[in-house]
């Protein structure tokens, strides 16, 4: 058996080129939400309020329950029927479907948001309460404490911990070939079961993960590196 | 100008204040001594509704405090310096006194700025106006924390233990700028270990125990010629 890395790369290279842009598309908009959302849901589980807490703390345990590749499946199968279901119930005709990339950005923002929340609400409980005691006397809300005075203490522990994230989610967006995302794996697995170069497709993919996910985390320690310096 | 009537704290099961009725004079310096865990600090918390109390009624110049509505209105009013000091590590000590100012009280920059540059030279501290709170020493950051509190010109100031948490060489220029504050006629409430401070600048000196006002008078009387067993006792083992 002979092996053809060379006529591999000049067919499935430039494709993964057009892929590396699906993957930074959902990487950089699934991390957007994510961070939005585990914001909030650390902020929503300080509150005092017990309702709000408690609703909370089932989403979590019901994500971290499950696989992100069954989300994702569940996002970009079910949840377009039960919202035809539900419609249907109200005599309305729809027929909602809902694109593969967007399901997938969905599926990583949900998913990552409720490890993050983790990460934000530790860091925020890691600030000594007399922070924003001091920041009350002086008159500011609690929200304003919490966002001009501690949160930016917080930021300097919970900005290494997600950009570990974000090179972790730059590898899960190979689960979104299950929900047809044109991503690396997906035309990898094309390219490979029409010309069965196999091992060669297979090598190329890896390493391309490798191209971005090595300097990527370089970025991040270096980033961590000038944040402990100061 | 401060009138507390029963307060009551309770933390779970543990009832912390018991009963607390005292008032506060415009201008009054008023030291609250006592032994650890006898409540002095909730007491002082209370006051600008840092602890919320159980039952019992504040009035603050006159009217009933509304613990939901008028908390920024009365911290604005009433300024606090803590143990531990408290500084905004991530500001340099001329931000950590404009920014209060600037935010909460619209202040103009150079108008804080101006203010706070007053403020370091009251308390000693002008020459540090740039640099950051980790590379002051306990007594400084502490008088930094004053100038803040001072920033938002008060009406009042509440010193939790302000000299608790320094090296023994360090608490004079503390006490030294609160002696000060005091003789310009500031209405101060201090929480203290410090026996000579009360002593000498209190116009009235409050001894807490387990949770109750024990005894109250001038310093001459609490000092001298304490009434009650248990303050008598606790002199003892202070002095």
């Amino acid at each position: 058996m002979t092996l053809h890395f060379a006529k591999a790369a000049e067919l499935l290279v430039p494709s993964l080129f057009h892929g590396f842009g699906v993957v930074i598309q959902a990487t950089v908009l699934g991390f957007l939400l994510a961070t939005v959302l585990g914001m909030i849901i650390a902020i929503g589980r300080l509150s005092t309020i017990k309702i709000v807490r408690g609703i909370l703390y089932l989403y979590l345990e019901l994500i971290r329950g499950t696989p992100l590749l069954v989300q994702l499946v569940y996002i970009y199968y079910v949840v377009p029927l039960l919202l035809n279901l539900i419609a249907s119930m109200f005599g309305f005709k729809t027929n909602v479907q809902i694109a593969s990339v967007t399901a997938g950005i969905l599926g990583l923002g949900i998913n990552y948001g409720c490890y993050m929340s983790e990460v934000v609400r530790a860091a925020i409980l890691s600030i000594d309460k007399g922070q924003t005691e001091a920041a009350l006397v002086l008159g500011f809300g609690k929200y304003e404490a919490l966002f001009r005075i501690v949160m930016p203490q917080a930021l300097r522990s919970i900005i290494p911990s997600l950009g570990n994230y974000l090179v972790m989610m730059v590898k899960d967006t190979s689960l979104l070939a299950y929900v047809a995302v044109n991503e690396l794996l997906l035309r990898t697995q094309n390219f490979a079961s029409q010309t069965f170069l196999t091992i060669e497709s297979y090598t190329f993919l890896a390493i391309a993960y490798l191209v971005i996910s090595i300097p990527l985390s370089y970025l991040v320690k270096f980033i961590e590196y000038r944040l402990k310096d100061k | 100008m401060f009138r507390l009537v029963n307060l009551e704290k309770k933390f779970g099961n543990l009832e912390v204040l018991k009963s607390i009725s005292m008032f506060i004079d415009y201008g009054e310096v008023v030291c609250i001594i006592g032994p650890s865990g006898s409540g002095k600090s909730t007491f002082l918390r209370c006051l600008n509704l840092l602890e919320i109390p159980t039952s019992g009624r504040i009035y603050y110049s006159g009217s009933i405090l509304d613990p939901d509505l008028d908390c920024k209105k009365l911290r604005r009013e009433v300024g606090m310096v803590f143990q531990k000091f408290n500084l905004f590590p991530m500001f340099n000590v001329l931000k950590n006194i404009t920014y209060a100012p600037m935010l909460i009280n619209k202040m103009k920059e150079e108008d804080a700025k101006e203010l706070a540059m007053d403020l370091l030279a009251k308390v000693g501290l002008a020459d540090k106006a740039n640099e950051y709170p980790s590379k002051l020493s306990g007594g400084q950051q502490q008088r930094v924390a004053i100038a803040r509190a001072l920033a938002m010109k008060p009406k009042m100031l509440l010193f939790d233990e302000p000299t608790s948490a320094l090296d023994p060489e360090l608490v004079g220029d503390v006490l030294e700028v609160m002696k000060q504050l005091a003789t310009e006629g500031m209405t101060m409430a201090v929480v203290t270990h410090e026996m000579g401070f009360a002593r000498e600048v209190a116009d009235r000196v409050i001894f807490m125990d387990k949770g109750y006002i024990v005894e109250e008078g001038t310093p001459e009387k609490i000092f001298s010629n304490p009434e009650n067993q248990r303050t008598k006792e606790f002199l003892a083992r202070v002095i």
